[in-house]
């Protein structure tokens, strides 16, 4: 007789273990030497903290495709839930398809059970999604927000493991970034010194890592509202060039000079408006 | 990329009289950057049943989240406290079937109704062991000398969280994998009580 | 019977208007055409007895029993029909054998109750299946406490002190209601049921009958087994003993 349960037959199968599926297939098509698609990576510098009220996320706006940049000033911290935001680091297709897709079963879950998204639920979507492929969704995440227990703030990697810690950093300016919050982070700090410390961390990201820089993003949460703050700070304007390439009229001598005059040959009608 | 490589961690579990003792340093690293230095490796799995995780943090945060949600349905459908060693051979079937794509080295400890006390250690290969003591991670290796000759049949409370206070922070110092706080969690039938030391309250030793 | 020619028995998942699912009762009456089968629950054991009805001599005694061993520790004891009983017993195996793959320990007989229950059930619920013609007794030990249970034709199932189905299950209930089951030993518990058997067996109806006997207790070590033979044959003995007893006291009267 068959050694599973017959029950099974009955009740559906349980939707729950490990699977690999998808990580073996890849696993199996690149050893055969199917070439797999390489994108761009955001060299990135994101960060995030708690404070007295709520939770400050912070990201740079460089996009790279390898050494060119390819964006100067795009957006990295994404939007998952009315009180939950997301900043993206490592491919940005990835990043970006990632924090949509859980967004929107955030927003059917909520929609299903009449309440407001938890931020453990957006970051048990998450970890789950990316631990099922194994590391090759390359999406590295700052994940924060403020629900009916508080202010959360978590970091997710790309093999689905999660932190959950007072203040973070990811991406490339990582290293640059935390050495600012582990020399000017304290618990229970007010806004406006929350903001700052996110910006300084951000910029220092962005003038010593080379896979960041543009403009600080800086997104505050708390229970009463979110204040998405794009370009909150922008250190790298163009300032106005003191030279320029103009010439001066009269530049050109000017030699001979001939005038033609062109005779119309007939005064069209002007069109009629009924 | 992935966090916390193969045992690059101290983990440890110690039996005593009615209850156990777990402790685990607090490191965890993605090459040589310290990604968290105040890491929780103890996972609660049931009311009276915690894990210590060693290997990639990945791994082992999927394996338990599913052992603990196996153990919510078996301890609701058999209407009881779930026994230690029922979970461990959850987290053993996982570890033993996925073993070729898995890195996670998990000690199980906890109290039940039926066999008291109990302390299982679930290694890389997905073997599954009972003993009085174990002791998991590169850390370890450092520490078997130090815990086979101090651990004692019949040790207090007390004695046991000593002991593995001592032997973590021993561990700690010597392995550059291993680092941070010292976590613990002392489990008994009615009540378990966490206990956190601090990298600058770490026991007196040689430091050179 | 009531319910011939409404239309409404014609299919289980159909109710009739005064809420009933006739095709389970049918089941129920399929299962008051067999044997009897009882089974005592004390202090510290169950033990299963089945009044196993021999329609020929020519039937090889011993052959196709009535009580089942699900696992080490957990048994069924069975009226109705067979064919249906095994599907149940096939089941429950398999359960029981899933759950040690799983948790290396035995299945606690509740659980095992729980999945057997479910699935008797989900036969009540479709109009391409027939319910089960069977109405098994579990018998079972979690840790040293014992456990007996009775499964009802519709799934529904309860925890007992006694309980017994088949052709005499209202005399056997009685008779067994008459014990004083919280100090009964459980040996003792043995010779009740051979009693009890022996005595609502109908000689004039089913002429031949094999007395089967199980039991999951402390002196059993926790193991489903059959009473041993020097018990059995005591048992067998104090009931023939105890039923020209009453006949006596009925020839008095």
């Amino acid at each position: 007789m068959n050694q599973n349960s017959i029950l099974k037959d009955i009740i559906s199968d349980s939707n729950t273990g490990l699977k690999f599926d998808n990580a073996r297939r890849n696993q199996a098509l690149e050893a055969k030497g199917q070439i797999m698609p390489k994108a761009t990576k955001t060299g990135t510098t994101i960060v995030g903290l708690v404070y007295k009220d709520g939770v400050v996320l912070g990201a740079d706006t460089r996009a790279t495709a390898g050494s060119i940049v390819a964006d100067k000033n795009c957006a990295k911290i994404h939007y998952m839930a009315p009180n939950i935001y997301c900043c993206g680091a490592g491919t940005a297709a990835d990043t970006e398809y990632t924090t949509n897709m859980v967004s929107s079963q955030l927003t059917l879950h909520s929609m299903n059970n009449g309440r407001e998204s938890r931020v453990v639920t957006a970051m048990t979507l998450l970890k789950q999604y990316l631990f099922q492929y194994q590391g090759h969704v390359s999406a590295a995440l700052v994940l924060g927000g403020v629900d009916v227990h508080g202010p959360h703030l978590y970091t997710v990697y790309p093999h689905g493991s999660t932190d959950k810690l007072p203040f973070v950093t990811m991406g490339s300016g990582s290293l640059a970034a935390m050495a600012i919050f582990e020399s000017r982070y304290k618990p229970n700090m007010e806004r406006e010194e929350a903001i700052q410390l996110v910006n300084d961390a951000v910029e220092s990201g962005i003038f010593n890592d080379l896979g960041s820089g543009s403009n600080v993003d800086v997104c505050v949460i708390t229970k009463e509202k979110v204040d998405y703050l794009r370009n909150y700070n922008k250190p790298n304007q163009r300032i106005p060039k003191i030279g320029n390439y103009k010439f001066n009229r009269g530049t050109t001598a000017i030699i001979s000079e001939t005038v033609k005059t062109f005779n119309k040959s007939s005064e069209a009608d002007a069109m009629e408006v009924v | 990329m992935s966090a916390l490589k193969p045992g690059e961690t101290t983990i440890m579990a110690v039996k005593f009289d009615n209850g156990v003792v777990v402790g685990a340093d607090s490191r965890t690293t993605t090459g040589s950057y310290i990604a968290n230095r105040v890491t929780d490796k103890i996972t609660q799995i049931h009311d009276r049943i915690f894990c210590c995780r060693s290997g990639s943090a990945a791994d082992t945060q999927a394996i338990a989240d599913i052992v603990q949600l196996h153990t919510q349905m078996f301890a609701v459908q058999s209407e009881e406290l779930p026994p230690v060693k029922a979970v461990a051979s959850i987290f053993q079937g996982l570890c033993y079937q996925n073993k070729n794509q898995l890195s996670a080295g998990i000690i199980v400890a906890g109290v039940d109704n039926v066999n008291g006390p109990s302390v299982y250690n679930i290694p890389l290969g997905g073997s599954i062991h009972e003993e009085d003591f174990a002791i998991g991670g590169s850390g370890s290796s450092y520490i078997y000398g130090y815990c086979d000759k101090v651990f004692k049949a019949g040790m207090s409370k007390d004695d046991c969280v000593e002991f593995v206070k001592n032997a973590v922070s021993l561990a700690m110092t010597r392995d550059g994998s291993s680092g941070g706080v010292i976590r613990m969690a002392v489990i008994t039938k009615d009540n378990v009580e966490r206990i956190f030391v601090p990298g600058n309250k770490m026991p007196e030793q040689y430091l050179g | 019977m009531t319910s011939i020619g409404t239309g409404y028995d014609l299919a289980v998942s159909t109710y009739s208007p005064d809420g009933r699912l006739f095709q389970v009762e049918y089941a129920e009456k399929a299962v008051d055409n067999s044997g009897t089968a009882i089974a005592i629950r004390t202090k510290d054991g169950v033990i299963i007895a089945v009044e196993k009805i021999v329609s020929t001599v020519l039937e090889i005694p011993g052959s196709s029993r009535r009580i089942f061993p699900i696992d080490h520790h957990i048994g069924f004891g069975s009226s109705g029909w067979v064919p249906d009983i095994k599907r149940l017993i096939g089941i429950a195996r398999d359960e029981a054998w899933e759950h040690r793959k799983s948790y290396q320990m035995p299945i606690p007989p509740k659980m095992l109750a729980d999945r057997v229950a479910l699935y008797i059930q989900a036969y009540t619920l479709y109009s391409s299946l027939r319910p089960f013609g069977a109405s098994p007794m579990m018998a079972g030990m979690h840790g040293d406490e014992p456990y007996l249970y009775l499964f009802e034709t519709s799934g529904a199932y309860y925890g007992y002190w006694g309980c017994a189905t088949g052709k005499a299950k209202q005399l056997a209930k009685t008779e067994i209601e008459k014990l004083d089951l919280s100090n009964l030993s459980t040996r003792d518990a043995v010779k009740e049921a051979a009693r009890i058997i022996h005595t609502v067996h109908d000689d004039s109806k089913d002429r031949l009958f094999e007395l089967e006997m199980s039991w999951v207790c402390k002196e059993s070590e926790g193991k489903f087994t059959r009473v041993p033979q020097d018990l059995y044959n005591e048992a067998v003995e104090y009931a023939k003993h105890s039923n020209n007893d009453d006949m006596d006291d009925d020839e008095e009267l």
